[in-house]
């Protein structure tokens, strides 16, 4: 067990004045047997009233509007967290075994899968995930700019080359191939000053972690943000508004310590 | 012509002889009104009119008792079953459905799993198809439960039949349709969360833009666009003019579930409002039908409709399916694969008549491709004996004739299951065909259920 504090910001800036702009953040992390939030505080400017749910995949939803025009939109959770790895989440849906929009493999997927499969047991999910994991870290570059949010595993895979999210998205697409169910994990680990991506899959009857893009398992160093099929589910934060502004800045700074 | 069918096209023509004679004067009427349907091809926009005919199909009290009966029970049934999918899925574990069916369906929407809609209700407005057979039974075609469209022609064709010839209605006993709008209030209000009865348009440019608004009047309730609705609070506003905000209550939303909330399904919905799933989450809203409905009208699902009649209810079917076999079993592929050039084929991802292929149609090369093509993904397809319908007549140019036609029902669920009692007949007008869905050419007639 191990106690961590963590603190994650946002800074959306503008270079025109927006109004009507919605907005869903998924940064509070989520209760789990792994992981209790023990402390918090959440600071959005300009100062707006929010709401707070849980969605389908069991993470809490910031919801909030802002009428008037304004040009940033800052967001800051500072907190203290418990995370311990001899308990394991054991949340499940069946959607988790089936291809989803940014995980769904194409034809070079299933080749691909189709020369390697017989190099590891299905029945073994464990062996499986490392033995993916370890032979995406041979043959995928870890590159910055290649890929955008965006981007498929189909389209990782022709490119070569990517960053976490799209190690994970390839790996829950190598996984669910098996017919072992895989979900995308967003988050804090180390410390890297961005938000992290991982993957869980299914074994027996709870998840385990690995993180691919580092070919390790995951450790009480990871804290989870969010959680879903892929990162369509897991977005920290989606907004939309209105406005002229022609370009928008985005700058994230994490700390976990 | 059977002797059914004989009896049917007398029975009708008796009781409308002088609208015949006003056919002409109707359809004016219904031009007049703006009755059209918008359709896309080629990408080009096109509204139509949606040809009227007015011989009217005419159902016994019997046999619309019957139908009731078997609707109500096919509805609540589909209403477990959609409550089943998105919680427990107790139907999955106990192996009736296999798992695959549903999650690999484009209609399952895993962002819904979780949510309880008010009362519980899934689908508050079914349009279930139907077609009699020649043999005088009703056999379901297919289930609409995302946002079925169609009750507005008939409603309209009546009224103006009314007032093109009077006579028809003093004379027989045709039970009054004019309660739909009594009955759709009654399915908002019963789940709504507070506040105002709207209904949500994509706008003019949609294929049932005159529907919208035909409802939102006979209703009370406001016709809106996305542009003036907001989420705040997690509750759904409208703008007023001056700059207040009117909080909404229900909403009868007329586009798809994609384009819901740009926050939750498809990012680039400029139709959609943000955060509304938030709002419906909340409980703050009803929302009509509710989103992620297209898992139980996938037409690979129908199949299993009657299996969940009996499960959740632990009824018989009173309503049969069209004989249906899912290439999906091993048993029924190579059935489907012997027969192929006498049954029909449906892919299970179209809908609107779109994607539906009758074997006898094709030539050896598309069959053998066909049989490829089910081979390489037996799920996508169901494949259907080709069932010989009542033919009903239509009036062609002065002469009676006789086509296809099938009868979408509208059931709706509130506080109650209840079946309207009139519906939406569509005809082939092409004497071959036996597609009829309104973007394929087809036409309407009125629905008349008689009181005894």
């Amino acid at each position: 067990m191990k106690q961590i504090t963590f603190s994650y910001t946002t800074k959306l800036t503008f270079d025109d004045d927006v109004h009507d702009h919605s907005f869903a953040l998924r940064i509070i992390p989520p209760d789990s047997p792994v992981q209790k939030l023990l402390q918090y505080d959440l600071h959005i400017t300009p100062l707006t009233q929010y709401c707070q749910t849980v969605d389908a995949f069991g993470n809490h939803v910031i919801s909030g509007y802002i009428n008037e025009p304004h040009r940033f939109l800052d967001f800051t959770i500072k907190g203290r967290a418990e995370v311990d790895l001899s308990q394991s989440r054991t949340d499940f849906l069946p959607c988790y075994r089936y291809p989803s929009e940014l995980t769904k493999p194409d034809a070079s997927i299933q080749a691909f899968f189709a020369d390697h499969r017989t190099a590891c047991d299905s029945s073994d999910p464990a062996a499986c995930a490392a033995f993916w994991s370890e032979l995406l870290s041979d043959t995928l570059r870890y590159e910055k700019g290649v890929t955008c949010s965006g981007t498929t595993a189909a389209e990782v895979m022709a490119a070569g080359a990517g960053v976490c999210q799209d190690f994970s998205h390839l790996l829950i697409s190598f996984l669910r191939l098996h017919g072992i169910p895989a979900r995308y994990m967003a988050g804090l680990a180390y410390c890297n000053g961005e938000t992290h991506a991982w993957v869980e899959y299914w074994n027996a009857d709870h998840w385990e972690g690995i993180d691919p893009s580092n070919n390790c398992p995951v450790s009480e160093n990871y804290l989870v943000l969010s959680q879903g099929r892929d990162f369509a589910d897991c977005s920290i934060n989606r907004g939309v508004m209105l406005g002229n502004y022609t370009q928008q800045m985005q700058l994230v700074r994490s700390v976990l310590s | 012509m059977t002797h059914t069918e004989i009896r049917q096209a007398e029975e009708a023509q008796s009781l409308f002889t002088e609208a015949i004679g006003n056919a002409g004067e109707i359809n004016e009427l219904l031009r007049r009104y703006g009755v059209k349907f918008g359709i896309y091809k080629n990408g080009v926009f096109k509204e139509q009119f949606f040809p009227f005919d007015p011989i009217p199909r005419v159902i016994p009290a019997e046999d619309f008792h019957l139908i009731e009966k078997g609707l109500v029970q096919r509805v609540n049934a589909l209403n477990k079953f959609l409550f089943d999918m998105y919680h427990e899925k107790q139907i999955v574990r106990d192996g009736i459905i296999p798992e695959d069916f549903i999650y690999l369906s484009k209609g399952y929407l895993a962002q819904c799993e979780g949510i309880t809609p008010p009362g519980e209700i899934y689908s508050h407005i079914s349009g279930i198809d139907l077609v009699q057979g020649k043999d005088g039974a009703w056999y379901i075609l297919e289930d609409n439960l995302r946002i079925p469209s169609g009750a507005s022609y008939p409603l309209i064709a009546r009224e103006l039949t009314r007032i093109a010839c009077p006579g028809a209605f003093a004379q027989h006993h045709i039970t009054d349709n004019r309660n739909y709008a009594e009955l759709l209030r009654d399915t908002m209000e019963h789940v709504n969360c507070g506040g105002i009865r709207a209904i949500l348009t994509p706008g003019r440019y949609n294929a049932a833009y005159f529907e919208h608004s035909y409802l939102a009047e006979l209703t009370g309730a406001v016709l809106v666009q996305n542009d003036e609705l907001f989420v705040e609070d997690n509750k759904l506003y409208q703008r007023t003019y001056n700059g207040g905000k009117t909080q909404i209550g229900v909403l009868y939303r007329r586009i798809s579930d994609e384009y819901l909330d740009p926050l939750t399904f498809y990012p680039g919905s400029v139709i959609g409002i943000p955060n509304l799933m938030e709002a419906y989450r909340s409980g703050n809203l009803g929302l009509i039908n509710a989103p992620g409905n297209g898992v139980a009208d996938d037409k690979g699902i129908y199949y299993f409709v009657p299996k969940m009649i009996r499960y959740y209810l632990g009824e018989e079917p009173i309503l049969q399916n069209a004989p249906t076999y899912l290439p999906f079993y091993d048993e029924d592929r190579q059935y489907v694969l012997d027969r192929l050039d006498t049954l029909v084929l449906k892919d299970v991802s179209e809908a609107g008549g779109y994607g539906v292929v009758f074997g006898s149609d094709l030539t050896k090369e598309q069959l053998s491709e066909l049989r490829d093509t089910i081979l390489a993904e037996p799920r996508r397809f169901i494949a259907q004996e080709v069932i010989d319908f009542l033919d009903l007549p239509i009036l062609d140019n002065g002469r009676t004739v006789l086509r296809k036609a099938d009868l979408r029902a509208f059931v709706l669920t509130g506080k109650e299951t209840k079946v309207w009692a009139s519906g939406l007949t569509r005809f082939s007008r092409n004497p071959d065909s036996f597609v009829v869905n309104s973007s394929q050419g087809g036409g309407f007639k009125d629905t008349w259920v008689l009181s005894r």
